[in-house]
């Protein structure tokens, strides 16, 4: 990267080079992890002039979309610290954590609706405050810790010590295997689906609104693959969160499962295919029927449907697997 | 005196009031179809204006529907007192009080046309000219002796007499009106504006599904043979038929099982039966209830995109499905059950019937819309216009025409009073 000294510089360096990746998924994703790490840096270095060198030792880890390395064109901001030590540093790493979230800001992320965002305390945590804290969301088991945890499991570190997360992650699978009636109450908490294809096999754009008329990408497409196979990462022990590496990380007892790697690759590249010039985040997940032709429609359903039978085999799996 | 005299007399009786709780279904469906803001508005306006609609039909409408024979318009009669009973049949009394009730439904139809933005003036006024010059003369045509009834039109009770007289006055005010605030997008897209309250809409069409059967099984207009219960079980069918019709297209279409779809399925088999339900079959019954389930769902997506707001679906309900059930008496009717006009095509009786139905469903929509739209729009000029201010229709109609509130703790209190608040 060219060197960039501010946040605005930053979004200067997205605009100029986000074109040249937007129709190659693994790329588009490297930037936006250069893009992001260097946010964290240029944060981190104001931070360090109005309080000094961090600490302890800390993580600075990426969730959703930008965890699962499955970023589109615009993404939104889903991220969290965990540092070393006890609760007298976080008052410095939550200001690191609003500082990015400022950055990230300016370079173009939105900040995330449900703020899960490493300014806000619930995502800031030391290390012995996070075990407390997945240990209580998985105990709680209600709709909203699962949430929580979901979204906590499909992580990465981005910037700093990789083992906090590893830890967690080791402490989450633990408790899953102590208590397997928690992987049928993880399968409930995602199992309601918005249906994109009705039952004369036609797609099922939005009725109302501004929206109408277009389909929803990430919700009636995206998620049956994603929560799929974080449930069988997590039955699994796989570590890894992007969807691509669980696909590859399953062992050849999942040969079914296995083979559907290829539709979620036809996927990801269906959605930069009519989403690259996308203008907003809004938009990247929203495809106009009108911008599709007879083929691209076919495609799409083809892929929905093979979603929503992957979703389905993983839980009558998994709930096979719970019941023995 | 005789008893079959009598107990032709307490049946109707007891039919009108089944028919005037209606209202209450009304009041319901519309109040729960809207927003909050408009409850206590689009609640009184009913009760009002049935007020004017039965004042009116008794000086002037029932002299146009049943005054002396003329083939256009009855005429005398006017300012009903007859207080004679007679031997047989229904005394006059009692045949004015059921008619009566379907005047104020009518009326009540097309107010669905007006909901959420026309003027209370507008209300009261329309109320008198509709009840005199809009929905008698249809009646006559078709009930009163009229040219239609000389063709031998049927309409058992009234899909179209009813349905789409009212259906058509509503559109005509729609157009005039135009759309809510806030319906359509910039970018020609809809807005759902849902109404405030699923259950008040559900108990408004159990309301309206119970008062049918006054309004069908009455329309024998005695008691012979207790026919009056085999109009009720086709009644009964196609209200559920039209349901399960609706809910199922629209579950099929969408992908949804929309509730408010699913409410006017169950009002569009009820509206879809009201013309047959004398003449058909049972199976038949279930039949034409079901597609008009189905043409509900249709002709609401219709409207949407023709970029007509039709608060209340009453276009759809009672207009298109009216017609739908006008027609289906020239397909289904059967030799043995066609007391008026002729077998239907499926029994025999090739297009005649069906060309009648057709007439019939031409002019008296083309009737009741050209003279409601001419008289709306003479009012539009005469009273400066029809529909309330942007501002008051913000706020809500409660407030701004009636200085209260259907929702009183809602009321947005003094201190924070900044500029509009509607609910």
């Amino acid at each position: 990267m060219p060197v960039v000294n501010s946040y605005t510089e930053l979004k200067e360096a997205r605009e100029q080079r986000m074109g040249a990746v937007s129709m190659n998924h693994i790329k588009l994703n490297l930037l936006h992890d250069e893009l992001i790490a260097k946010a964290v840096h240029l944060a981190l270095d104001t931070v360090r002039s109005e309080r000094g060198n961090p600490p302890a030792p800390f993580a600075f880890f990426l969730m959703g979309s930008a965890g699962r390395f499955e970023q589109s064109v615009w993404s939104d901001q889903d991220h969290g610290i965990i540092f070393a030590g006890n609760d007298d540093s976080k008052s410095y790493f939550l200001r690191v954590g609003a500082e990015i979230t400022n950055a990230l800001a300016v370079a173009g992320y939105e900040p995330c609706d449900g703020k899960v965002m490493a300014s806000n305390p619930l995502w800031c945590k030391s290390v012995a405050d996070w075990q407390l804290q997945v240990a209580d969301w998985l105990e709680e088991a209600s709709w909203q810790s699962l949430r929580h945890f979901s979204t906590f499991f499909d992580s990465r570190v981005l910037v700093g010590e990789k083992g906090y997360l590893k830890e967690l992650k080791q402490t989450s699978f633990s408790i899953l295997q102590d208590n397997p009636d928690l992987y049928i109450r993880l399968i409930d908490n995602v199992d309601f689906l918005k249906k994109g294809v009705g039952i004369f096999g036609q797609l099922l754009p939005e009725q109302q609104g501004e929206q109408s008329g277009t389909i929803q990408l990430k919700q009636k497409a995206f998620f049956p693959y994603v929560n799929a196979l974080r449930l069988l990462a997590l039955k699994n022990k796989i570590f890894a969160p992007s969807t691509l590496s669980r696909f590859r990380q399953l062992t050849n007892d999942y040969q079914a499962i296995k083979s559907v790697e290829s539709d979620f690759i036809e996927l990801l590249d269906y959605r930069l295919k009519f989403r690259k010039n996308a203008q907003t985040y809004e938009e990247v997940h929203l495809i106009p029927m009108q911008s599709l032709n007879k083929e691209a429609k076919q495609e799409l359903k083809q892929l929905m449907k093979k979603g929503y039978k992957l979703f389905s085999d993983v839980k009558s799996i998994i709930e096979k697997e719970c019941s023995k | 005196m005789d008893p079959i005299f009598l107990m032709n007399n307490v049946w109707i009786a007891l039919c009108g009031v089944l028919v005037f709780l209606m209202l209450g279904g009304f009041i319901l469906l519309e109040a729960g179809s809207t927003r909050m803001k408009n409850a206590g508005h689009i609640a009184g306006k009913t009760v009002f204006t049935v007020g004017i609609a039965s004042l009116v039909f008794w000086a002037v409408g029932w002299g146009f529907v049943y005054g002396s024979e003329g083939s256009l318009i009855g005429f005398g009669d006017f300012f009903f007192g007859d207080a004679t009973t007679m031997g047989e049949g229904l005394a006059g009394s009692t045949d004015f009080f059921f008619q009566m009730a379907f005047a104020c439904i009518a009326m009540t139809i097309a107010f669905g046309g007006f909901a959420e933005r026309a003027k209370l003036s507008v209300y009261v006024i329309f109320a008198v000219l509709f009840s005199a010059l809009v929905y008698p003369v249809v009646a006559h045509w078709i009930w009163g002796g009229g040219w239609l009834a000389g063709h031998g039109k049927q309409d058992f009770a009234g899909s179209t007499v009813v349905h789409l007289t009212g259906a058509m006055a509503a559109l005509a005010a729609t157009i005039i009106l135009k759309p809510r605030i806030g319906k359509y997008n910039k970018d020609g897209s809809t807005n759902d504006i849902a109404g405030h309250n699923q259950v008040f809409t559900a108990l408004g069409v159990l309301i309206l599904w119970i008062g049918w059967f006054g309004f069908n099984a009455g329309s024998t207009l005695e008691v012979a043979d207790a026919f009056f219960g085999y109009v009720a079980l086709n009644t009964q069918l196609a209200a559920g038929a039209g349901a399960i019709g609706a809910m199922l297209i629209v579950w099929a279409m969408t992908g949804k099982a929309d509730v408010p779809t699913t409410l006017n399925g169950a009002l569009a088999g009820l509206v879809a039966i009201t013309a047959s339900c004398a003449f058909v079959e049972p199976w038949a019954a279930v039949v034409i209830g079901f597609i008009g389930g189905l043409i509900v769902f249709l002709s609401m997506k219709f409207f949407d995109k023709a970029k007509i707001d039709d608060p209340i679906f009453a276009l759809s309900v009672h207009g298109t499905v009216g017609i739908w059930g006008t027609l289906s008496n020239g397909l289904f009717a059967t030799p043995e059950l066609a007391s008026v006009g002729r077998p239907g095509l499926f029994y025999g009786g090739g297009f005649e019937q069906l060309g009648v139905q057709i007439m019939g469903v031409v002019t008296s929509g083309l009737y009741a819309f050209a003279v409601a739209f001419v008289l709306l729009k003479i009012m539009e000029k005469v009273m400066g216009g029809l529909r309330v201010t942007e501002e008051e229709e913000i706020v809500g109609l409660d407030l701004s025409e009636h200085g209260g509130y259907g929702y009183p703790e809602n009321l947005p209190q003094p201190a924070n009073k900044t500029g509009a608040t509607g609910a």
